[in-house]
């Protein structure tokens, strides 16, 4: 450890205390940013003090639920990993989540590094932490006014894991025809997972579909059936491409209702049968990816499992909250592909469900909203009870709910987030559910709301 | 009197919310007792004469413009220009708006035609203009602005053969130099807008379905309809706008 980073870090923990004790927000980006801009090496340095390397969890939807899960299964497992927990997932993120793990001498308490990173920020983040393993669970169109295209952003992050280290081992979704493309030629061992099953496909795509055409000759694909968006068992007719095959499958899927889904996992010498605690088909994707990572990195299946079984929802994607003899469901949805998910989720089960959407259009939400245009409201067509609109853009998220023919009566504009949810709140009878769908910064308001009322904990506690 | 919107390459071009501007129109039909259809129209698809009273596009990536500027130079870029002369009302957004003009000419590699609905010309721009937008507008009606979301890096100068949808007062719009935003002729208007355009803009949107009914022969007046969630999510995007710059 040099003089120079302990330096950075000293002044980074102060920074990151003086920010949790202002309550300014966790502290969690900070005293990282402080760092980097004091030593340029402080990550790559820090990273060489992890005995047991690093591992980077990237895609569009689920990387904090994924690297969660993974956290807890190498938790289980005795690798202590030193995650960046909190979605601050830009390299920030990471250079704080060391210095959070570390004492002044530059000693870090765990063992392996677990980085969640954006996609436009993979690249870097590569190159900094030099990896041992790297995750792409899926890509999306997410606030392309920061990411730029998505052919582009794949070839990028493409580009990036062909610089890794020969002895790397890359996972990948099979049933993302992008994803799976990065996988193609690759030198290193390559480890495919997907939903080998049609029980939830269907036969037409979502709007939300992003990826309908063949990464390598640009014709269209074709479909057996779809899963999630453009997910599913594709092939292109031109040039013969198809989906890979995976080796680490979900060959059995029940999902019940809003608790989550049961599943039977084929992977390399075995077979298994776990119950997922979260609902919705993506959070089978996120299962599968923080499966064929731990596998990957030796952890035996009965870990696994325990790891999965025992999950508690990352902070915010999905999260379980009473108040007043109330149930509060808030599931957070960032883009067309996962917002249709939670849709999906919402139209389960039985009875009209109240919601509260909230639209916030600030840098980390991603300050152009046409997205929500993308997202199949149609589908809860006389499945909504009342309907509270949120947020910096409430307006235009009303106007979606409108166009959708949702129901104007029950429609209510309140852009102010707390007195959102208290409206909301006074609208379900006691043991009925509130669900509440914000973007990134309406679920931090809405938690430090909650927090205010003493229903949850704050988030750097969690 | 039905009309009849031809929805040119709805898989290859709709990448910021284009689903928005149809769906506005459609339902704004409908809410009028007025019938519509929307018909896609794909690579290969011809264009018959009159067959379509309005025609739209979305944008696209790079590589699926490639695709949708050769099947408009062969099966269906002169009818389209033909009909829009004689009528028919069209909405053009990024991508789609640079392909009405008369070329996009990228840093490398050949220029790609346009179809020659607008005089204008495309050359690609280091800079990428993102962002919230406000035009002031004659088109604009009542309202007298235009909002909307800009993310392109093309730049687009108008010739004399058309007239700027707008003068933009926030954000920046054709080309960043010269404060204009989209493109004018007759019944169709080509923009850099999408956010989507026409929820939030219901003027623009009454503008088309006008044009494309004049094209069937009625000149009657569109029944008023209750925007008021539509112009308050106008003014809350005029305020964001200005802000966020
Ligand atoms: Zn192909």
């Amino acid at each position: 450890m040099r003089t120079g980073n302990r330096l950075v870090l000293a002044l980074g923990k102060g920074i990151g205390f003086t920010s949790r004790f202002l309550k300014a927000g966790g502290g969690s980006t900070l005293p990282g940013r402080t760092a980097r801009r004091m030593s340029p090496s402080f990550v790559p340095n820090m990273v060489k003090e992890l005995p047991l390397g690093s591992v980077l969890v990237t895609g569009t939807n689920g990387k904090t639920t994924t690297a969660t899960l993974l956290a807890s299964i190498l938790d289980r497992a005795g690798m202590t990993p030193v995650h960046n927990r909190t979605g601050a997932n830009l390299l920030a993120g990471i250079a704080s989540a060391l210095i959070r793990e570390s004492d002044l001498g530059g000693h870090l308490a765990g063992r392996m590094g677990l980085f969640e990173v954006d996609e436009a920020a993979f690249p870097a983040a590569v190159e900094e932490t030099s990896p041992r393993l790297v995750v792409v669970n899926n890509l999306f169109r997410d606030q392309l006014d920061r990411y730029g295209e998505l052919d582009t952003l794949a070839s990028r992050m493409k580009e990036a894991v062909r610089t890794l280290d020969p002895q790397s081992v890359v996972v990948l979704n099979a049933d993302d025809p992008l994803v799976a493309s990065i996988g193609r030629d690759l030198p290193h061992e390559v480890i495919y997972y997907g939903i080998d099953t049609d029980r939830y496909g269907s036969e037409s795509m979502q709007h939300a579909a992003d990826s309908k055409h063949c990464a390598e000759c640009g014709s269209r694909l074709t479909y057996e059936y779809y899963l999630f968006g453009h997910m599913g068992r594709y092939s292109c007719p031109s040039c013969g491409t198809s989906r890979p095959g995976s080796q680490v499958s979900a060959v059995e899927l029940e999902m019940v209702e809003l608790e989550g889904t049961r599943c039977t996992v084929k992977y390399p010498g075995g077979e298994v049968t776990l119950f997922i605690p979260l609902p919705g088909l993506y959070n089978v994707y996120n299962v599968l990816a923080a499966m064929s990572c731990a596998l990957a990195l030796g952890v035996d299946i009965e870990t696994v499992k325990e790891g999965i079984e025992g999950f508690k929802a990352a902070f915010g994607r999905v999260e379980r909250v009473e108040a007043d003899g109330r149930n509060i469901l808030m599931i957070l949805a960032k883009n067309p592909a996962g917002f249709n998910e939670v849709i999906r989720t919402l139209t389960g089960g039985t009875g009209r469900k109240n919601v509260v959407l909230a639209l916030n259009d600030n840098i980390a939400d991603g300050r152009d909203v046409s997205w929500i245009w993308d997202v199949d409201f149609e589908m809860l067509r006389d499945r909504l009870g009342r309907v509270v609109c949120s947020g910096i853009r409430a307006a235009d998220m009303a106007l979606r709910v409108k166009y959708a023919e949702l129901g104007e009566d029950s429609l209510t504009v309140e852009p102010n987030l707390e007195k959102a949810l208290q409206e909301g709140l006074a609208m379900v009878e006691q043991g009925e559910t509130l669900f509440v769908v914000p973007t990134y910064t309406a679920m931090l308001t809405l938690r430090g709301s909650m927090v205010k009322k003493g229903l949850v904990a704050p988030y750097w506690e969690g | 009197m039905r009309i009849k919107i031809g929805y040119l390459y709805p898989d290859l071009m709709n990448i910021y919310g284009d689903h928005g501007n149809i769906l506005t129109l459609v339902r704004r039909c409908e809410w009028r007792g007025i019938p519509v259809e929307v018909v896609a129209l794909n690579i290969g698809d011809p264009i018959a004469h009159g067959e379509y009273d309005m025609f739209f596009m979305g944008g696209g990536q790079d590589r699926e413009q490639v695709m949708v500027c050769r099947d408009l130079q062969e099966t269906k870029g002169d009818d389209i220009k033909r009909e829009i002369d004689e009528g028919a009302a069209a909405l053009a957004i990024c991508g789609g708006y640079q392909l009405f003009g008369k070329f996009y000419r990228p840093f490398e590699g050949d220029e790609l035609p346009g179809i020659n609905v607008f005089d204008a010309h495309t050359v690609a721009g280091k800079k990428r203009c993102i962002g919230n937008v406000v035009a002031k507008s004659a088109l604009g009606g009542k309202q007298g602005t235009v909002v909307g979301f800009e993310n392109h890096s093309g730049k687009t100068y108008l010739g004399d053969g058309c007239a700027p949808l707008g003068t933009v007062t926030v954000g920046y719009g054709n080309n960043a130099e010269d404060k204009t935003e989209g493109a004018i002729y007759r019944g169709a208007i080509g923009t850099y807008l999408h956010g989507s355009l026409l929820p939030k803009n219901p003027s623009i949107a009454d503008f088309l379905i006008e044009k494309a009914l004049g094209r069937r022969g009625s000149d009657l007046p569109l029944a008023s309809l209750d925007d008021s969630l539509e112009l308050a999510a106008h003014a809350a995007a005029l305020k964001r706008a200005v802000r966020t710059h």
